[in-house]
């Protein structure tokens, strides 16, 4: 068997698990079982940035493959279509070729919604998490139009926000803060917290901080520990984004 | 009546709504998403229950959360998908993003007293949640192996 091969299937699938938003453990997991399956004795080592992994030839010569995992959102259509591919590899591997070619068409073949349905899905998070929180129906209103203004900025907006997510972060916040402010002020909405905590949930990571500490319980702590992190410069983000229209506002 | 309503029925309805927003925008396709917002509704519902007969939050987030890993785990098993997308989505309503939010503000307000105990009452309760969810994963790994459909 060419071990070559091998190694790059096993990455490649690893790397669109990463992607998609599974967990470390997940991921290490599933590489190490579909390369058990091929007949191979790999280690694996996963954090959130980085995959590294490795095979020995039957001739005993050490190969490695590292892949740099950029910044990713979360995609459960891919992870799901990647476990099962895995799943299947792993009951009966086919030929290395054929693998290669089931895992590279993973990513284009996923169903996908159109931007326009994600913007609503963003409208109706801020929508209904301001009525959640304890918001009036006019609240929901105005939230609704924050959530979309911030959806915008997230899907439409890279050029401008740039791909650094602590700026992102802190230009979303801020455009949602200044927008709660101005519909209070011009009568639409009544709780101006409640708006804005409604239409930060789609900002704030509070699911990234249980992850964290799901890694951190799973043993996983270098993972979790960065995590962490980012969690932490995140949350600042927010708080000083929210800060800029309340300072400047405050004037008038 | 209207009170069983509003205090019970209304918030676990929103969370419902809010959860399947944050479906599409994790691209849950198909019932998945469906799924999803009937557990965060269910889990909703468990941490207001339990909030008003025991004492303390995180006592009742562990609850929520243990309720919500079962539920999603069934789920995971009986769909023979990964349970990543369900507990995330389901755990949303519970996850203590307001609490980060207040915690930041106090930080940049530069009330220190008051962020360090929002902050360590946020960490605790993203803890609890986390222990309640992993405790019950490994709880069924460890008692239902034939079950595993959704293992490999």
């Amino acid at each position: 068997m060419d071990h070559d091969k091998l190694l790059n299937l096993g990455a490649e699938l690893g790397r669109r698990l990463m992607t998609s938003g599974a967990e470390i453990y997940r991921v290490e997991e599933s590489v190490e079982r579909l390369l058990s399956a091929y007949g191979a004795d790999p280690q694996v080592f996963a954090i959130p940035t980085c995959l590294i992994v490795s095979v020995n030839t039957p001739d005993g010569h050490p190969i490695t493959r590292m892949c740099r995992i950029p910044a990713h959102g979360t995609d459960i259509e891919l992870l799901e279509r990647c476990n099962e591919l895995c799943r299947h590899l792993c009951r009966e591997p086919l030929p290395l070729e054929e693998a290669q070619a089931l895992v590279d068409h993973l990513e284009p073949d996923r169903r996908q919604f159109s931007p326009w349905v994600l913007l609503l899905g963003y409208t109706a998070a801020a929508a209904f998490f301001s009525l959640f929180f304890g918001g009036g129906l006019r609240d929901c209103l105005a939230a609704a139009l924050c959530g979309m203004a911030v959806g915008a900025c997230l899907l439409f907006g890279q050029r401008f926000t740039g791909s650094n997510v602590f700026f992102r972060t802190l230009i979303c916040s801020a455009v949602a803060a200044g927008m709660a402010l101005l519909l209070v002020r011009a009568g639409l909405g009544q709780s101006q917290e409640y708006i804005t905590i409604g239409t930060l949930m789609v900002l704030v990571p509070g699911m990234a901080l249980t992850n964290a500490m799901r890694e951190i319980m799973a043993g996983d702590i270098i993972s979790g520990l960065t995590r962490t992190a980012e969690v932490l410069l995140v949350a600042t983000a927010i708080a000083l984004g929210t800060a800029i229209p309340l300072v400047f506002s405050s004037p008038f | 009546m209207w009170e069983c309503f509003s205090v019970y029925f209304l918030p676990c309805l929103w969370a419902f709504c809010a959860c399947v927003g944050f479906g599409l925008v994790f691209n849950i396709q198909g019932r998945g998403i469906l799924i999803c917002g009937f557990g965060a509704a269910l889990g909703w519902l468990v941490y207001l229950l339990s909030t008003r007969y025991l004492a303390g939050d995180i006592v009742s987030a562990f609850l929520a959360s243990a309720v919500i890993g079962f539920y999603s785990e069934v789920m995971a098993r009986v769909r023979r998908c990964p349970v990543t997308g369900y507990l995330q989505v389901a755990l949303l309503p519970l996850v203590p993003g307001a609490g980060i939010y207040h915690a930041m503000q106090y930080c940049v307000a530069g009330n220190t007293e008051l962020f360090l105990s929002t902050l360590l009452h946020t960490i605790g309760f993203a803890a609890a949640l986390s222990v309640g969810a992993m405790l019950i994963t490994s709880l069924l790994r460890a008692l239902l192996p034939r079950l595993h459909l959704g293992g490999h």
